[in-house]
């Protein structure tokens, strides 16, 4: 089959300073709803209210979503230098757990009170 | 058995942005008859009464400004044409007006009829007519992106009819969960196109499963290397931006950015998986729009099975509830892999409850904690082991060798 070519789009197709559409606040919004919940270490300083263009929208999305994976990695990263417990954390069947090995119970009698002297 | 089920290994799906079957690939209707496209007596009333018809008049980019609106209340008068009867019944006659709404011109109104020719889309068509066409694809809500695309990764909108975040109920999951959990272990992935761009799926999948997200060039790079995983969901790039690479221009489509760019997308998605042999043999290809946009297509959305919520009169913002009991406006949708017969035209009821439908089937089989929606949607590959594997797409003995190539 003959090759088909595929028209490439003009260059005026750019345009980052098109008004930002109704998707993009959305997405800005959930970005936002999630931003809200890193650390504070990790979220931007852009006031969304503010965003107007697809550009501004461009550059938020952009540096929240990379906040998100920096955040999720270094708390991967912290759990893993964890110092691991002592015999490690193994959680082993009821089955092959050793068992405890039962104290014989010794019952010593109480001692009876001697009521004071007076 | 198929030959093409028995290699079938990944399903890819590539969901684009907001254009309706009839402006896309209405006019296929011309090359051939059995599409359900545009035809001469199709039209839309204005105004001022007058009837306006479809025309081949579509443009790649700046006709469609302001976007067109498909919210809620905005797509039931497009398919409703405006009454609120209790017994009102669907027509599709309510697009023009819907439009006129927003700039209140009559000339620019009509524009909502317009549709794309043939050669105007040369991969989009190409891909319709050397593959599988679905001539009833549609979008699951008569509403905005958000909760449709819900419905691609959850098989349900959790209630939602608009943009807001959901929250995902238990014990409903995404497919992707669903994959990666399971035993023996699936595996799953969304591309977005990279991180300027990034996910629809923000609230629940970016915020809490990170690591299920790659971008576009590592969907290329994996595609070369054979490592694509068993399913796998991309996403467009949703804006212009500039990057260390030069500019990248939108091509989700999605009015008004540039329909061109996003033909030459699909292009490269589709390009990548047939240049590496293993993955061609072994990759079906889904290529859907999310919702329609606002933009008019002709066939009625037909009701189905209610999900297990109700939106509110208040949610809807028509003043009536919905049950989720009847489908949103067809979308443009085509099925790509070298084991389906040439020109396939498919005239079963799917929408995108039956992506996450299709996926837990073929890979999983049997699995309880699903939607009613999607336990109730056709799937569009059914497994080996199924009674009605005879009525697979993939039904070819013999892979194909004449699929059509794009200069990419």
């Amino acid at each position: 089959m003959a090759l088909i070519h595929v028209p490439r789009p003009s260059p005026k197709a750019m345009n980052p300073n098109r008004p930002v559409s109704s998707l993009l606040l959305t997405q800005v919004e959930h970005l936002q709803h999630a931003e809200r919940r890193l650390p504070l270490r990790y979220r931007t300083e852009i006031y969304t209210h503010a965003i107007k263009t697809e550009a501004e929208a461009a550059a938020y999305i952009d540096q929240v979503t990379k906040a998100i994976h920096e955040a999720h990695a270094d708390a991967a990263g912290r759990r893993a230098q964890r110092p691991k417990p002592k015999g490690g954390r193994k959680t082993r069947g009821a089955a092959e757990r050793p068992k405890r090995k039962l104290r014989k119970k010794v019952s010593t009698p109480r001692k009876k009170k001697t009521p004071h002297k007076k | 058995m198929p030959t093409g089920l028995d290699k079938l290994q990944h399903i890819v799906v590539l969901m684009m942005e907001n254009r309706s079957f009839d402006h896309m690939l209405g006019s296929l209707k011309a090359a051939d008859n059995r599409i359900d496209g545009v035809t001469d007596q199709l039209n839309n009333p204005d105004t001022t009464g007058a009837l306006v018809k479809p025309q081949p008049l579509a443009q790649f980019q700046g006709q469609l400004d302001p976007d067109p609106d498909h919210h809620f209340p905005a797509v039931d008068l497009q398919i409703f044409g405006g009454s609120k009867a209790p017994d009102r019944q669907p027509d599709m006659q309510g697009f023009v007006k819907s439009y006129f709404n927003q700039r209140g011109d009559v000339a620019h109104s009509q524009k909502i009829m317009y549709y794309f020719k043939q050669a105007d889309l040369p991969v989009l068509t190409t891909l319709a007519l050397e593959f599988a066409v679905f001539n009833r694809w549609f979008a699951s809500i008569p509403g905005p992106t958000i909760c449709n695309r819900a419905f691609a990764h959850y098989g349900t909108s959790f209630g939602r009819v608009d943009m807001s975040p959901f929250d995902v109920i238990e014990p409903i999951k995404s497919i992707y969960t669903r994959l990666i959990n399971s035993n023996p272990k699936r595996t799953a992935k969304v591309y977005y196109y990279d991180t300027t761009s990034s996910t629809m799926e923000v609230v629940n999948l970016l915020q809490n499963q990170p690591e299920l997200f790659g971008t576009h060039q590592q969907f290329l790079s994996d595609c070369d290397k054979g490592l694509l995983p068993d399913y796998c969901f991309l996403e467009p790039n949703y804006n212009d931006h500039e990057t260390d690479s030069g500019e990248q221009v939108a091509n989700d489509q999605h009015p008004d950015h540039d329909v061109q760019a996003g033909e030459l997308f699909i292009a490269e998605v589709y390009m990548r998986i047939k240049r590496n042999p293993k993955l061609w043999a072994s990759t079906a290809l889904l290529i859907v729009y999310d919702e329609h946009g606002g933009i008019y297509d002709h066939v009625v959305p037909p009701a189905c099975p209610p999900d297990n919520f109700t939106a509110s009169a208040n949610n809807t913002g028509t003043g009536m509830e919905f049950k989720f009991d009847r489908l949103g406006v067809r979308v443009p949708a085509i099925l790509v892999s070298p084991w389906i017969p040439k020109n396939t035209v498919e005239n079963r009821v799917f929408d995108h409850a039956s992506i996450p439908g299709t996926v837990t089937k073929f890979f999983l089989g049997d699995f309880a904690a699903r939607s009613p929606r999607e336990v109730n949607a056709d799937v569009f590959i059914e497994p080996q082991a199924s009674p009605r594997a005879d009525r697979n797409l993939l039904s070819l003995d013999t892979m194909r060798t004449d699929c059509p190539e794009f200069d990419v």
